[in-house]
């Protein structure tokens, strides 16, 4: 816009005479004095707000957490089936953030993936809430009276000095889980039927068209997602690694309770939880 | 207006949206539109012209009541329908117009014609021709040998078979460029095959695909097929919205009375929130299945489809998804009416139409939750499903979809409404009556509510949704409705109508989103 140009230009040059053209043109293009005391009047009016849909959620005093989960499971706040979220929802459990869940799906999430957090409006302080994406929930959590106090990402670096790389090894592994997850339900013909598809397809829609439709997206993105860490898919190669993984946790775990001979759980041991509903999966199979 | 028409307009109903930051080039060019409407014409040549015109029209009109007076001595005269004959037309289907032509031959009628009767049918079979995109016209009839012979001949030319067309638009915060390709006759009996993409500011992409064809020769029932794939973004709501789909539609009527029937499948992705988007809009995220079957009627007696000073017209459009057989996602049953009507309004003093006109117009719509398929549940509306209501081209005053429930910033819709407006339109001086331009002072109001959870109180079976139903349309009479009044120009382009309007909204309900000061409009339908 001309004016903002001609704003600039005549604040970098400081005289009083461009000053007060400035404001001539700044005069000109703000609302006349006696339209602005009319807009300030208008509404004459204003009656309480519009009630909202059937369907919008109810408000909350708690944040909410948006995981996958079958129908009835999220409102009783039962795990998610989906490793990731079921990962954060046990670290909120165990940092004690109080929340509920919603079932949900990746097109509600600002990132395009689940699980997502969004704060209750009255604890926000804009008007817009804007979502908690799930590697800020550590700092969220602490920053709102979660119990953080050991640091998960501290004594993660600190063992993994200590203990010979061994952690670091063992997450390492636990990376080469991701495609072997991704491998049991996508891309294993049984293991699609009988759990990605009623978990993650039937619900997107009764139409056979598009459960089609998104069973070849998935399908597609997990053996392009396996293919970036190998170059040929091979199952026993898998799950051998998964099982090396989930050895070394063993080890690492001995006798324990808790991961790092904690007292309590933390975010390691959440992550446990996801790699546990791996294991699973591994066993069924 | 007929389904041509109303389907061009469909097309640029997409672009009615609001102006936020109005393009300074468009209003540059309406002022100098304004302009070319003042400038006077040399006013020699335009009263030479006018003579001209006079006398020609003059010559005409004795023409015809020549004519009219010999046909009329003749009107009884029995006739026969010897022959016809088609000059052009090479690449229509023979089957196709023998559907045409065979009832006028008199060998395969019962009874002999009369010369009025005869003329009557030919006129009608020309109509006909006109429709299917030729031009026709019955040369003079040839009497033959035989008194009461006579041959016909028709002489029509074929309009391109393929036409490419491409060009860009400017709507309100729309800019879009479409490509557009037509095929016509494509297998000689007036079929058409449409293909239409577009991209743009607002509509993301959109391809269309149509096939249409007449049934049984008739240009007044067609059977269209289409395909259509689209990405809207839909900012008052801080989605995009995802669209694939078929359908197939009849329409069929006559003059100003024109139905439609149709079926539509489509696959609905809403998707890409913005990072503020209201905990309403990220619970309607996802994919959803409309399986429904439409009607729609319009009947429409005014004298003009943007500007009109008399008639009026009404429109209803009813949908039922999801019920039934028709499975899908989301069920539900809607109902849409609309009627305007316009008077003119005489002044003492000036002789004849004055040019100052009222028009008013209401409309009204519910969304009623059924179970899917066979079930017992009924389910609550999604956003895509619910209606929006505010915007300049229905109520001004408003923001887009400014009226009904908000969820934080975001307009999420709502099951019931009611709008209505009217319009006082008068010819601006110096400017005058015969123009497409007018100024209007207008005041327009409407309700937009969502039904209540029928949950909070407990119920839950049909009887409880009704109760709440019922519930909710007797809440459309709490208090006042939601207001705005102001003044503007309006001019009517022949494809679409612009007003430019400065508004107040005067009544509100918290969260509703009014619009002060100027606010422009472009569309087709206003209300």
């Amino acid at each position: 816009m001309p004016p903002e140009i001609l704003e600039e230009v005549e604040d970098s040059a400081q005289s009083s005479p461009f000053t007060r053209r400035t404001q001539k043109v700044r005069s000109f293009f703000s609302i006349p004095a006696p339209v602005k005391t009319l807009f300030d009047q208008v509404p004459i009016l204003t009656y309480p707000a519009n009630h909202l849909p059937q369907r919008a959620p109810k408000p909350s005093r708690i944040p909410t957490l948006y995981v996958f989960a079958r129908e009835g499971d999220a409102p009783a706040g039962r795990p998610s089936f989906n490793p990731s979220c079921l990962k954060w929802q046990t670290f909120l459990n165990i940092a004690g953030i109080n929340h509920r869940l919603i079932s949900s799906n990746n097109h509600a999430s600002p990132a395009g993936r689940l699980p997502f957090l969004l704060p209750s409006a009255s604890t926000s302080t804009s008007e817009s809430i804007q979502p908690v994406w799930s590697n800020k929930f550590v700092r969220y959590a602490a920053e709102h009276g979660g119990r953080v106090y050991e640091s998960p990402s501290m004594r993660y670096e600190a063992y993994q000095s200590l203990l010979d790389h061994r952690i670091l090894n063992a997450w390492l592994e636990l990376c080469f889980l991701t495609p072997q997850k991704l491998y049991n339900l996508y891309l294993d013909p049984n293991n699609f039927s009988a759990v990605a598809y009623p978990l993650y397809i039937s619900p997107v829609s009764s139409n056979p068209l598009v459960r089609a439709s998104i069973a070849h997206q998935l399908r597609t993105a997990a053996e392009t997602e396996l293919l970036k860490h190998t170059s040929i898919i091979d199952t026993d190669d898998l799950y051998s690694e998964a099982d090396k993984a989930l050895e070394a946790l063993s080890i690492l775990l001995g006798e324990d309770p808790w991961f790092f001979g904690n007292e309590k759980p933390a975010l390691f041991d959440a992550s446990m939880m996801d790699s546990d509903g791996r294991r699973r999966n591994c066993v069924e199979r | 207006m007929n389904w041509a028409e109303a389907h061009h307009g469909s097309n640029l109903l997409s672009f009615e949206n609001q102006l936020e930051g109005w393009p300074l080039l468009l209003i540059l060019r309406i002022m100098k539109l304004f302009e070319s409407l003042r400038k006077p014409e040399t006013e020699k040549a335009a009263a030479r012209a006018k003579e001209l015109e006079d006398r020609e029209r003059a010559y005409y009109l004795k023409a015809q009541q020549r004519l009219g007076e010999l046909i009329g001595d003749n009107s009884t005269l029995p006739v026969t329908i010897n022959s016809i004959r088609l000059i052009g037309g090479a690449n229509t289907r023979r089957t196709f117009l023998d559907r045409l032509f065979n009832p006028l031959l008199s060998a395969n009628r019962d009874t002999p014609y009369t010369l009025a009767e005869a003329l009557h049918e030919v006129g009608d079979v020309t109509r006909k021709l006109s429709k299917f995109a030729f031009v026709g016209r019955p040369d003079p009839i040839d009497p033959n040998s035989t008194p009461t012979d006579i041959d016909l001949f028709f002489k029509v030319r074929e309009r391109g078979r393929i036409s490419l067309k491409t060009g860009t638009d400017l709507g309100n915060v729309e800019g879009s460029a479409y490509g557009n390709l037509t095929w016509r006759n494509i297998f000689g009996g007036a079929e058409s095959l449409n293909i239409n993409a577009s991209a743009g500011t607002r509509t993301k992409s959109a391809y269309l695909a149509t096939f249409g064809t007449p049934i049984l020769s008739n240009p007044d029932k067609r059977l269209a097929v289409d395909v259509l794939a689209s990405a809207t973004s839909k900012p008052w709501a801080s989605h995009d919205e995802a669209l694939k789909g078929a359908g197939v539609k009849y329409t069929f009527g006559t003059g100003s009375s024109q139905h439609q029937i149709g079926y539509t499948g489509v696959w609905r992705q809403i998707g890409m929130l913005a990072g503020n988007a209201s905990p309403t809009v990220r619970e309607d995220a996802g994919d959803s299945v409309k399986s429904s079957i439409s009607h729609t009627w319009i009947f429409d007696q005014r004298n003009h489809p943007f500007l009109p000073n008399r008639g009026y017209l009404m429109k209803t459009i009813s949908e039922i998804a999801g019920w039934g057989p028709l499975k899908g996602d989301v069920a539900f049953w809607k109902s849409e009416i609309e009627t305007s009507a316009a008077v003119p309004i005489p002044i003492p003093g000036i002789v004849g139409d004055s040019g100052v006109s009222l028009t008013g117009g209401i409309r009204a719509g519910l969304l009623y939750p059924l179970p899917v398929g066979f079930g017992s549940t009924s389910q609550p509306s999604r956003i895509n499903d619910r209606f929006t209501l505010g915007g300049p081209t229905d109520i001004r005053g408003f923001k887009m979809a400014g009226l009904g429930p908000h969820d934080g910033a975001d307009a999420v819709g709502g099951d019931i409404y009611t709008a209505g407006s009217l319009n006082l339109l008068m010819p601006i001086p110096r400017v005058g009556k015969d123009t497409p331009l007018r100024f209007q002072v207008f005041a327009n109001a409407g309700r937009l509510l969502a039904l209540k959870n029928n949950e909070e109180r407990g119920g839950k079976g049909s009887k409880a949704a009704q109760k709440d139903f019922y519930g909710s349309i007797a809440q459309l009479g709490d208090g006042l409705p939601s207001m705005a009044a102001g003044f503007g120009i309006v001019y009517a382009h022949p494809v679409a109508r612009f007003e430019l309007n400065f508004a107040l909204p005067l009544i509100m309900r918290r969260g509703e989103e009014g619009r002060k000061g100027l606010q422009f409009g472009v569309g087709i339908n206003f209300l």
